[in-house]
C-alpha cells in the first residue's frame, strides 16, 4: 500500500464547504487537508497504512495538528494511529459513524475541554483536609461547566483529576473561579491546562477496530 | 521431577513442611512479580513522573532518566502479558 492511497485521520470538523488545507504539517511533512462527507469533513493527510508506534514525537505531531485545526473549528478528536487503506474505506466508516458524530458534534460544538489537577505537596502528603478540598473545587467548578469527567487518580498525592467541558465564551469565567479557589488553598499545587480538544467527552468507536469499526 | 512430585503429593492431600514453605515462598514471589510487572501500575508511574516534572519537583534530566526506565519496564510488562508469562517476565529482562 503506498502513501498516495492511504489516509491518516487527525480529527473531524463540520464541513467548511470546500477543501481546506492546513499546510504541510502532517506525518512525513504531508499536507493536512479536509475531505467531504455530507456536513462533516475528516481532516487527513496522505499516509501509508502501518502500525503507528506511540512514540512521544509522533503522538505530539498528531496533537499539534488537532490543536492547529481547533483554533478555527470545533473538532471531534480521533485517536492517534487511525489510518485507512484508501479514501473509499474512510468514507464508508464516516457513513457508518455519521449518526454518532452528529450527536457528538451537538455536544461539543463551540466548547473546549479544560483540565484541573490538584496535587498535595511532598511535605504534606497525608493532609486530612483533602476530601473537603476536593469537594469544594468540584462543586464550584461543576457549576461553571457543561459537563465534567473525573479521571483516574494515578498518584497517591493526586486528590483531583477532572476534565471540564466549557463553552468557549465562558473560559475566562471558569479560569477566574480556578484562580479564586487556588487562592483559598494556597498550599495545594494546581495544574490548570487547556483548552484541549474534547478528548474526554467524545467517544466514537466507529473509526476504530473496537466494536466492529473498520479501517 | 521435584515439581511433579510436589503436585502429585498435593493432589493426594499430602503436604510436606519443607515443600509447603517453598510453595508459599513461590506464591509470594509470584505476587511480587505481578505487582512489579503490572502495566497499569507502570502507566500510573509514568504519569506521576511527568506531573512531578511539570510541578518542578524533578529536573528534566531526572524526568528523562525515570521515563526511559519506566517505558522499558512497560514494554517488558506488556510483552509478558501478551505472552502470558506474567510471573516469568524476569526471563525477558535478562535478555
Amino acid at each position: 500500500m503506498n502513501e498516495e492511497s492511504g489516509r491518516y485521520v487527525y480529527c473531524i470538523i463540520k464541513s467548511p464547504g470546500e477543501k481546506k488545507s492546513f499546510g504541510n504539517i502532517g506525518f512525513g511533512g504531508q499536507e493536512v487537508y479536509t475531505l467531504e462527507y455530507r456536513d462533516f469533513a475528516p481532516v487527513v493527510s496522505n499516509a501509508a497504512v502501518k502500525k503507528y508506534e506511540a512514540s512521544d514525537e509522533e503522538v505530539e505531531l498528531h496533537r499539534k495538528v488537532v490543536e492547529q485545526v481547533m483554533k478555527e473549528h470545533s473538532v471531534l478528536p480521533v485517536s492517534y494511529g487511525m489510518a485507512f487503506k484508501n479514501k473509499k474505506l474512510l468514507l464508508i466508516a464516516m457513513s457508518v459513524g455519521y449518526k454518532a458524530m452528529k450527536k457528538a458534534m451537538n455536544e461539543v460544538d463551540n466548547r473546549v475541554e479544560l483540565g484541573v489537577k490538584l496535587f498535595l505537596p511532598k511535605e504534606n502528603a497525608t493532609w486530612d483536609g483533602k476530601e473537603k478540598c476536593r469537594s469544594v473545587f468540584l462543586d464550584a467548578l461543576k457549576k461553571k461547566a457543561v459537563q465534567s469527567k473525573e479521571l483516574k487518580l494515578f498518584s497517591e498525592r493526586l486528590i483531583l483529576n477532572t476534565s471540564f467541558l466549557i463553552d468557549r465564551d465562558k473560559i475566562n469565567d471558569f479560569s477566574g473561579e480556578v484562580e479564586q479557589l487556588g487562592n483559598k488553598y494556597q498550599d495545594i499545587k494546581i495544574q490548570y491546562s487547556g483548552p484541549w480538544p474534547p478528548y474526554n467527552f467524545v467517544d466514537i468507536q466507529i473509526l476504530s477496530r473496537k466494536r466492529g469499526g473498520f479501517r | 521431577m521435584f515439581i511433579i512430585d510436589d503436585i502429585l503429593l498435593r493432589q493426594l492431600g499430602i503436604t510436606i513442611p519443607g515443600l509447603s514453605l517453598v510453595w508459599t515462598l513461590e506464591q509470594i514471589r509470584d505476587f511480587a512479580y505481578k505487582e512489579l510487572y503490572n502495566p497499569e501500575k507502570i502507566k500510573n508511574k509514568i504519569k506521576e513522573n511527568r506531573l512531578l516534572f511539570e510541578f518542578g519537583e524533578l529536573t528534566s534530566g531526572e524526568y528523562e532518566k525515570n521515563n526511559a526506565k519506566l517505558l522499558q519496564e512497560l514494554k517488558l510488562a506488556e510483552r509478558g502479558t501478551e505472552m502470558n508469562l506474567s510471573v516469568r517476565t524476569d526471563i525477558l529482562r535478562a535478555r
